[in-house]
């Protein structure tokens, strides 16, 4: 990853304005913060972002779901166990397990789908500022040609940061 | 909305307020005095003198050291079994049901609960094994193939119980993780050493961006629709084991839901003893979890009991309705006879009768009092198990096979060791991972914002 320009500030609804800004002058800002601004950002000019996720989980759960009828229909026909005259192939335990097993699978690909979209873990080395995780929220701009700054700049100062740097690569 | 978090909220939040509960929460984990260790030490050693060498020394002899024989042979380990499976049910209520219903005081003790979720699982599979005549053999209940053609029975419900907790203790360990991951990202920039280190890898290089914000509170949104069904099913079929059976005293159709609410119950309690322990150890604590909370728990905790004791008359009811020799046999043997006597009125006081007072706010936010209840809502609890799992056994069918049951010493100090082995557990915890979500808990005080005010919301 190249260089960015964060700017830090105190207020989350600056943080948002300041993104929206750069986002109509034509720049991919990313908005940092240590508390979730989901609503905030889906109601403002940064719009909702896809949901992706959900299709991991429906993946999750129809294998599960599979899986546990599978398992159980083919154990009990691959061992018979008569049991006075009953079926062999018996719906209740069948679709308990199932149900069971449809959860299983369901939350390892919601781990696994959250991990995916969120890009998770990092190996490498990404930049963004260590105060975004605990008080402060930011906004970075990656990317970007030298003769850019300035513009980048000025936005960022409209709405009262209390930092605005060049950033390198951190460790994350 | 309610008056403590818009209490919270005239505080002006700033940067000041965020970091300092990253301080705060770091106290808790780093700032360790002697009195800690000294407490753990103890806690600890009683665990291994109660729980460990008893349980060796039961492994060598062999099960007779322990008090069940014919036809009495689930005795306190599965009451045991029971009892912690409904402990680990709180964390779940508090992190997954009161999130889809979004109810904002579920945030400061959600982790916490989460917590012990996973420590009274772990105690659970343990019991399992404890129960276990021949533990070593326990890989004979792995579904693979063999020679010995050692198939699994998926009539049983034993075998339900397996895939249900082995299910639950899964979806909990990676929710308890997957919230905790901002949190640990957070605290590696404060900490130096072996904790950086760790927090670094676990926290997977999250650098809190909006689009994972945004993910995170979806797959929030999804696990919490997983566990939620999930944790009713766990205890379920945790009654069935039971209710399946033609056992006068366990068959009965009322067992799924009344395990349920009694586990909310227990659980419940035991949260809030948890948490009013911490508070008493921790003092700056009282910020995080406060008054608001303990009259919440405090309400849910009544209506909890009022459920609870709906369902102990159904069941007597069931019983006397049923009217053979059997049921009433067995009825007249847990509430007429003389230790059970005692013991069934007991439980009716911890669970049913005490808890009323709770109808007083003043109770509910006394915290002496909510100590005091919470210690005696579980010892209810216990007895509740107690006198479904042995009981109903000793009073079997005809007269010939009546036996009566008392837990051996090696049977007790399990027990009591088990309880020190999980307090151990809970302890080393709290200082390694962060027991108050830090996230949650900054957005509980507010969002700072210089112009707009956010409506609050879970």
């Amino acid at each position: 990853m190249g260089k960015g320009i964060i700017g830090l500030y105190e207020h989350a609804d600056d943080t948002i304005k300041a993104a929206e800004k750069l986002k109509d002058a034509g720049y991919r800002a990313t908005i940092f913060s240590p508390v979730p601004l989901v609503h905030e950002i889906e109601r403002s000019r940064m719009g909702e972002r896809p949901n992706y996720i959900k299709w991991f989980v429906l993946i999750g759960c129809l294998g599960g779901l599979s899986f546990g009828f599978l398992f159980t229909l083919i154990t009990s026909a691959m061992y018979v166990l008569p049991r006075g005259g009953r079926p062999i192939f018996s719906m209740t335990p069948t679709l308990l397990l199932s149900y069971e097993t449809t959860i299983l699978f369901g939350v390892l690909w919601t781990m696994f789908g959250f991990l995916v979209i969120a890009r998770l873990p990092v190996f490498f080395k990404k930049s963004y500022d260590p105060g975004v995780k605990v008080d402060s929220f930011g906004v970075l701009v990656e990317d970007l040609q030298t003769d850019k700054h300035k513009e980048i700049e000025r936005i960022m100062h409209e709405f009262g940061p209390t930092e605005v740097r060049l950033i390198e690569n951190e460790q994350p | 909305m309610p008056a403590v978090i818009l209490q919270l909220r005239k505080v002006t939040v700033d940067k000041r307020t965020y970091s300092e509960v990253n301080k705060d929460i770091l106290r808790l984990m780093t700032k360790t005095g002697p009195g800690y260790y000294a407490a753990l030490g103890i806690v600890a050693s009683l665990a291994g003198i109660l729980f460990f060498l008893p349980w060796a020394y039961q492994i060598y002899r062999g099960q007779g050291v322990t008090g069940l024989n014919v036809p009495v042979l689930w005795g306190v380990y599965l009451v045991n079994f029971v009892f912690w499976v409904g402990i680990a049910h709180a964390g779940t209520l508090i992190s997954a049901m009161l999130f889809i219903t979004k109810t904002p005081w579920r945030r400061a003790i959600a982790r916490g609960a989460e917590t012990m979720t996973l420590f009274a699982l772990i105690l659970v599979a343990l019991y399992i094994f404890i129960h276990m005549g021949r533990p070593w053999n326990a890989y004979w209940t792995m579904p693979y193939p063999n020679q010995r053609e050692l198939w699994l029975n998926f009539m049983s419900p034993i075998m339900f119980d397996v895939f249900a907790i082995g299910t639950y203790t899964t979806s909990s360990a990676v929710f308890l993780y997957f919230g905790m991951i901002p949190d640990l990202a957070s605290l590696q920039h404060q900490t130096t050493g072996w904790r950086k280190k760790l927090y670094s890898t676990l926290s997977l290089g999250w650098r809190g961006t909006d689009a994972q914000w945004t993910v995170h509170g979806r797959a929030t949104m999804f696990f919490s629709s997983f566990i939620m069904p999930l944790v009713v099913s766990v205890h379920s079929i945790v009654s069935w084991d039971f209710a399946l059976s033609l056992v006068p005293g366990y068959s009965q159709t009322v067992f799924a839901p009344y395990f349920v609410t009694g586990a909310l119950l227990s659980g419940l309690a035991g949260v809030m003893l948890m948490f009013t322990i911490m508070r008493w150890a921790y003092p700056f604590l009282t910020k995080y979890v406060t008054d608001y909370h303990y009259d919440r728990v405090g309400a849910l905790i009544l209506a909890l009991s009022l459920v609870w004791s709906y369902f102990t008359c159904m069941e007597v009811f069931t019983g006397l309705y049923a009217n053979t020799s059997l049921e009433l046999e067995h009825l007249k043997f847990k509430i007429l006879t003389l230790p059970y006597f005692k013991l069934y009125f007991l439980m009716i006081f911890c669970n049913s009768i005490l808890p009323l007072s709770l109808i007083f706010k003043k109770l509910r936010v006394s915290r002496p009092f909510m100590l005091f209840l919470c210690i005696f809502v579980l010892i209810g609890m216990w007895l509740e198990r107690y006198l479904i799992v042995p009981n109903a056994l000793s009073r079997k069918f005809l007269p010939f096979m009546w036996h009566d049951y008392t837990p051996s010493w090696v049977e007790v100090s399990i027990t009591l060791g088990a309880l020190m082995f999980f307090v151990s557990l809970f302890m080393v915890s709290i200082k390694l991972f962060p027991v108050i979500s830090l996230f949650e808990v900054k957005e509980d005080i507010g969002i700072p914002m210089k112009h707009e005010h956010r409506k609050d919301g879970a």
